[in-house]
Formats: C-alpha cells, sequence, structure tokens
C-alpha cells in the first residue's frame, strides 16, 4: 500500500533535508530516481548515435540520416512517457504537500492557492478538498467551506471529516437539525468519533436533557479522554441533575489537562457554595481571576457570594463583618450598586 | 605450530561467540539509528513485517526520534493497521510539531473512520470510585426524553427590585418590590408543591439584589429558565396591560430597544468576541449556538406566558417585545422578564392589590410553563 502522497522529486529532495544526515534513500524518491535514470540512458544513447552518423556520415545521403535520428529520438522518448506522466502526476502531491505546510504555517491565501490548484488537477481528492473547505471556513467563507465538504461527501459518504465539518457549518447558520442529523450520520459510520459524540452531546446540554448529553458526552470521553472541553461539558450535564461527584471528577479531569480552564474552576466554586464550604468556593473564584483577571463568571459569583455573606453579618447583628464583606463585593466589582448602597448607610 | 595456531583461534572464537551471545548488543553495538535505518531500507522495499520489527527497536531504545515514528507511521499504514499508524504519526507529530508529513498523515487517514486502540483498564480513585456508585444509583433512575425539545425542571424566579429600590410607586402606595415578592413566592410555593419543577428564588425578603447577582444566582442552581417578575409604569396613567420581554439580538421595536439601552447603560463588563484569523474558535461556535438557541428558546416562552396572560387576566394585551438587554445576555438559560400590568394606572394597581388577582397571575405562569 502508498502513502498516497508526495511521490515527486521536490518532495524527495525536501524529505531528505528534513532528515539531513540520513544518506539512505527513501520511498519517496523513486519519481526522483525514474527521471534521473531515464535521462542518464538517454543522454548515453544520444552520445553513441551521435558518434555513429559522424562516422558513417559521407557513406548514406544527408536526407536518410535525418529520417533515420528522427526515428531513433521518437523511440527513445517512448519509454520516458510514463515517467514525465509520473512527474505531473507527482506534482499534485507535491501541490498537496506544499498546501498542508502552508496552512500549518498560518499561509492561509498561499494555503489556499495551492490546493484549488490540486483540487483543479485532482477534482476527486478528497483530502485537497477537506482542506480547502476548512481554509474557507477559516477565512469565514462558509458557502465556499461548505461546498468543498459537500463535495467530498458526494465522492465518498464515508468521509466523516467532510461531514461532521458539514455539521459544524450548520451549527453556525443555527440550524440545529441538519446539525444533529449530520453528527448522527458520522457515528453511525464511526462509532469511535470522539468529536461527533462530543457534537451531539453539546446540542442535548443546550437543550437541557442532562440524561442523553450524559449519554453522549461519555462516548465522547471514553473515544477520546484528551479533550478538557468534553470533560466539562460532561461535568455541567452531571451537575445539572445533581450528580456532584461526577460533576467534580470531570471538573477536574478538565483541569488536569488545561490548569487555566476557568469555565471548570467557576463551576467547582459552586459545588463547594453550595455544599456550604464558603472559603473553599471564595478560593476557586479568585484562582480563575488570577488566571483571568476579566472573567465576568468569577467577578459576578464573587460578588453575590460576598454580599449574601453580609446580608448573614447583618442579620446576626455582626455590622462591621457586613462592612467587611461589602468591600470585598466593591474590590472585585466596583460598581455593585448594592454593596456601595449598603456600604454607605452603615458607615454612617 | 599450526596446530596451536588453529586451537588459539578457536579459542578466541569461542569467547567472541559466548559474549555475542550473552551481551548482543555490546556486539554489535546497533543504536536506534541503525535500526531506523534498517527499517527504513525494509520500507523501501515494501517489506513492511521486517520493517516494523526494526522500527519498534528504534522507538524502544529512543523514544524521543520523531523521525523513528514518522517511519513506524508509515510501515503501519503500509500494513492497513491505520489506528495504529495514526497513533505513531501522532508521537511523530508531538515530538516534532513541525513534522508536516506526519501530520499530514494523521489528516489523511482520520478522514474516514479507522478503528480504536485498546488501552489497558487503570486503577480507579476513590473519587472515581464514589463517582461510579452515584452513576449507577441514580442514572438508572432518570428517564431519558426523545426528540430535541426544550426541557424545563429548574427555575429561578426573580422578584425585581427590593430593599433600598423599591421600583415603581402606584398612586395608592403600592410598591412594585413587595408585589413582585409576594407573586415570587407565591409562585415558588405553588411549583415546590407540584414537584414537578425545581424553583428557587434571588430573593426571599426585602433586600436588594444587583442584577448581576440575579443571573449569578442562576448559574449557581444551574437553572434552566430565568423568570423575572416585574410591575410595569408610565408617565401616562393610561397606559395598562402585560408585556413580556426577552432577549434578542434585535430590539422589536423602539421602545424596547430604548428600554434595553438604558439597562445596558448600567454595566460594560462584556466586549464583543473577536474572531482571530487562520483560527475555528470551536468553543465559540458552540457559545454563540447556544445563546441563539436560548434566545430563541426565550421567545417561545415569551410568547406561551403572553398567549397565557392573554387567556386568563383581566389585563390588556400589550405583547411581545424583544431588545438585547445585558444582563438577560449573561444568564446560560432562556430568561423572560414579565410586566404584570401597570401599577401607574389606577385600575391596574386596584387589581395587583387583590390576592385573588395575584392568585390568576400565579396560574397563568404556571399555565404558560407546561
Amino acid at each position: 500500500m502508498s502513502d498516497d502522497i508526495v511521490k515527486s522529486p521536490y518532495a524527495a529532495l525536501r524529505f531528505t533535508l528534513r532528515h539531513c544526515g540520513v544518506r539512505v534513500s527513501t520511498p519517496h524518491s523513486s519519481g526522483f530516481t525514474r527521471l534521473a535514470s531515464g535521462a542518464f540512458y538517454f543522454v548515453v544513447s544520444m552520445m553513441t548515435f551521435y558518434e555513429f552518423i559522424m562516422s558513417k556520415r559521407r557513406r548514406f545521403p544527408r536526407s536518410f540520416l535525418y529520417g533515420l535520428t528522427l526515428c531513433i529520438l521518437f523511440v527513445l522518448l517512448l519509454p520516458l512517457m510514463p515517467a514525465c506522466h509520473g512527474a505531473f502526476a507527482a506534482d499534485v502531491n507535491d501541490i498537496i504537500f506544499r498546501g498542508a505546510d502552508y496552512h500549518y504555517k498560518g499561509k492561509l491565501n498561499e494555503a489556499i492557492a495551492a490546493f484549488q490548484q490540486a483540487v483543479r488537477l485532482a477534482p476527486d481528492n478528497e483530502f485537497a478538498h477537506n482542506q480547502l473547505g476548512l481554509l474557507y471556513a477559516k477565512k469565514e467563507r462558509d458557502g465556499d467551506a461548505f461546498r468543498e465538504f459537500s463535495t467530498v461527501v458526494q465522492l465518498d459518504r464515508r468521509n466523516t471529516f467532510a461531514l461532521l465539518w458539514t455539521g459544524i457549518l450548520y451549527l453556525k447558520q443555527n440550524d440545529m437539525d441538519k446539525a444533529f442529523e449530520a453528527f448522527q450520520e458520522v457515528t453511525s459510520l464511526d462509532p469511535n468519533n470522539a468529536d461527533a459524540y462530543y457534537f451531539l452531546g453539546a446540542i442535548y446540554n443546550f437543550r437541557h436533557h442532562p440524561v442523553k448529553a450524559i449519554e453522549y458526552l461519555k462516548k465522547a470521553r471514553d473515544a477520546d479522554s484528551g479533550e478538557a472541553d468534553t470533560h466539562y461539558r460532561l461535568g455541567r450535564a452531571f451537575h445539572r441533575l445533581d450528580m456532584i461527584n461526577n460533576a467534580y471528577l470531570e471538573y477536574t479531569r478538565a483541569l488536569k489537562l488545561k490548569p487555566a480552564y476557568t469555565k471548570a474552576i467557576n463551576e467547582i466554586g459552586w459545588i463547594y457554595y453550595n455544599q456550604g464550604n464558603y472559603q473553599a468556593a471564595i478560593d476557586q473564584w479568585n484562582n480563575a481571576l488570577s488566571i483571568n483577571p476579566k472573567d465576568t463568571d468569577a467577578i459576578s459569583n464573587l460578588a453575590k457570594v460576598y454580599n449574601d455573606m453580609a446580608y448573614v453579618a447583618l442579620s446576626q447583628n455582626k455590622t462591621d463583618d457586613a462592612i467587611a464583606f461589602w468591600k470585598a463585593t466593591l474590590s472585585v466589582m466596583p460598581g455593585n450598586k448594592a454593596a456601595r448602597y449598603y456600604l454607605d448607610s452603615y458607615r454612617r | 605450530m599450526e596446530r596451536r595456531r588453529f586451537l588459539s583461534l578457536l579459542g578466541k572464537g569461542f569467547l567472541v561467540s559466548s559474549v555475542a551471545g550473552v551481551f548482543p548488543t555490546a556486539a554489535f553495538g546497533k543504536t536506534a539509528l541503525d535500526y531506523a535505518l534498517e527499517g527504513q531500507n525494509y520500507l523501501q522495499n515494501g517489506d513492511y513485517n521486517k520493517a516494523l520489527e526494526a522500527l519498534l527497536k528504534a522507538v524502544e531504545i529512543d523514544p524521543q526520534s520523531d523521525w523513528a515514528y514518522g517511519l513506524l507511521g508509515r510501515t503501519y499504514r503500509g500494513l492497513n493497521k491505520n489506528a495504529e499508524a495514526v497513533d505513531a504519526f501522532r508521537k511523530a507529530v508531538r515530538l516534532n510539531p513541525e513534522d508536516v508529513y506526519s501530520r499530514m498523515m494523521i489528516e489523511i487517514i482520520t478522514q474516514k473512520p479507522i478503528p480504536r486502540l485498546k488501552s489497558e483498564p487503570e486503577e480507579l480513585t476513590p473519587l472515581e470510585i464514589t463517582a461510579r456508585q452515584e452513576e449507577s444509583a441514580m442514572l438508572t433512575s432518570l428517564r431519558s426524553d426523545e426528540g430535541l425539545g426544550y426541557k424545563v425542571n429548574r427555575v429561578v424566579i426573580d422578584p425585581g427590585h427590593g430593599g433600598f429600590d423599591s421600583g415603581a410607586l402606584g398612586y395608592s402606595g403600592l410598591k412594585e418590590k413587595d408585589v413582585t415578592l409576594d407573586l415570587a413566592i407565591m409562585l415558588y410555593q405553588r411549583m415546590a408543591s407540584q414537584g414537578k419543577i425545581k424553583p428557587f428564588l434571588t430573593r426571599t425578603a426585602d433586600y436588594y439584589v444587583p442584577l448581576s447577582d440575579r443571573t449569578a444566582i442562576a448559574n449557581q442552581f444551574q437553572a434552566d429558565l430565568f423568570l423575572s417578575i416585574h410591575i410595569n409604569a408610565s408617565k401616562n396613567r393610561n397606559a395598562r396591560g402585560s408585556e413580556t420581554y426577552y432577549c434578542s439580538e434585535k430590539a422589536s421595536n423602539q421602545e424596547a430597544a430604548r428600554v434595553a439601552s438604558l439597562e445596558n447603560a448600567v454595566l460594560k463588563y462584556d466586549k464583543p468576541l473577536t474572531q482571530r484569523e487562520g483560527y475555528i474558535d470551536i468553543e465559540e461556535i458552540l457559545f454563540r449556538f447556544e445563546q441563539k438557541m436560548n434566545w430563541k428558546e426565550s421567545g417561545v416562552f415569551a410568547g406561551s406566558f403572553q398567549q397565557r396572560f392573554r387567556e386568563k387576566l383581566p389585563l390588556d394585551n400589550r405583547g411581545v417585545n424583544a431588545a438585547n438587554f445585558f444582563v438577560l445576555r449573561r444568564a446560560k438559560m432562556p430568561s423572560i422578564l414579565l410586566e404584570i400590568g401597570f401599577i401607574s394606572n389606577a385600575e391596574d394597581e386596584e387589581r395587583l392589590k387583590g390576592q385573588s388577582f395575584r392568585e390568576r397571575v400565579v396560574e397563568s405562569i404556571m399555565w404558560g410553563l407546561l
């Protein structure tokens, strides 16, 4: 089985350079070898023939020699035809390789140009169409992206990458039913597709169907446990059902993968707070603020909790404590109307 | 003499073969690079099994060789073991993020379904054990609904105003904050007694709760719906009736836009989210999708509540209005603002004072939820 790609001389050189120090030809160099050896034999044959003509030029008429030269040239060039064809085919792969290189380096316009050229030369190349679709999506040319992914789906319905992306584009258009259908089709083709399960789970979460969300997000997690977002959304679904141990477990898994994931930190804060562990909750939200000082959720959570604590202190006639809490509110949210008002009232 | 030399050579040969037998690597000194080169040659000749053998040895000796992992990926690909190939290419890319070829191969292979690699089960932590017990105890008893209809199991009821903020005042002295609190508590009790929906209140007595705290409470309880109860007021004493607001990108009319701009002027925390060139943020797409879905659902709920008010309350129907309310926008669920009558209108104010009317309001809201 071949690699499907990169068989050109150019790519062979690149490959060798990339692994410089290894002086062994790679399978990539087959096209290069074919062309080089063809050219070598062609030149040797032509030199031999030239010697022959020069030695016989007085014995035969000039027109005969011209005719013979043309015939021999044709015969010699015949074996090179497949090599030339091979070199042409290899160019498409080379363009794809170059396009991918541009893409990974963030040179989107160059990558688009390369893949546009590739799909012109090889209209059935699914990878080139998919890359072009992805690049158009990155440039917010969603219509063009959709066309490319649809082309791939028409070429091969089993191309789950293209199907998944049509689903994502439907999400961008807020077409939930079509997006859902696309993701479901992906999972029916590929029962291990973590991304499709993730999107299905996320949609169920948005519709506040936590049981279904858990079912799909668990599948996403089991297919690929390395995504913090999957753990976070699964945590949210458990949290909605008051399954606090599972929610906490998934939030901490998200944080293990992405320690600066403030959304998970904020939710853990609510778990602590709802259990009556106020200081632990405050520590979580302060931690979120140390990561992102503009985290609006952490700010409003802290303000809300400090205000609550102030009301409780006030109801117990602990005015000094209440004042301290309102001050704390204002330290995180200087415009908090309640804290400002009560602080002014009780200071007097 | 010849015999002695022969015996000496024989002895040396025996010694060398013994060392080679016991310490083969010391004898031949093969490095990871040697194995990788050997593997590469086998790969080039299409002998994938021998290539695999050599390359596995190469990565065993040097697990940091992205080149060997790249070759291993190609070998697995040659053996049609796509899951193993992707795994090897991923290791190559992890070790060398600039390995364009391996990265491209991952994308080519994963365009289509590949089998999953089996992984060894890990030992469970105490938290994982507790979580599993919790799951088996709870999840099996919960029924999942079919379809994608929006589900409401938890509602946060928000009585508008409170404390130093009385809200609007009626001509006979009726305060908006008192009416909203009474309605909210009645609604809370009704929901709690029915048991189908779990209610929560943003305030339970006469104190002021800032707007940001109110949505924080909704997020605290993972609510499915945020229901803010208000009573309207106007300088025009003839203005009367009920209306429902919900959050939307575009205001439904000039008045709604004015109300929203007044509200939004208070808080300025949100910043417009900007798209980075060359980067697709899937979470951003999902966030926007969720927000749009919530707004759309808010519109559906708003329509439902207003319909019930029209049917069940002796109030003029002022319809449903949409505007981009900052506070409603920050809630992570559909959010509705109910304006039940005009306290500034003598007739409406008189109704709002009555207990039976309040009960009818609660009844209408309950109907609107169903």
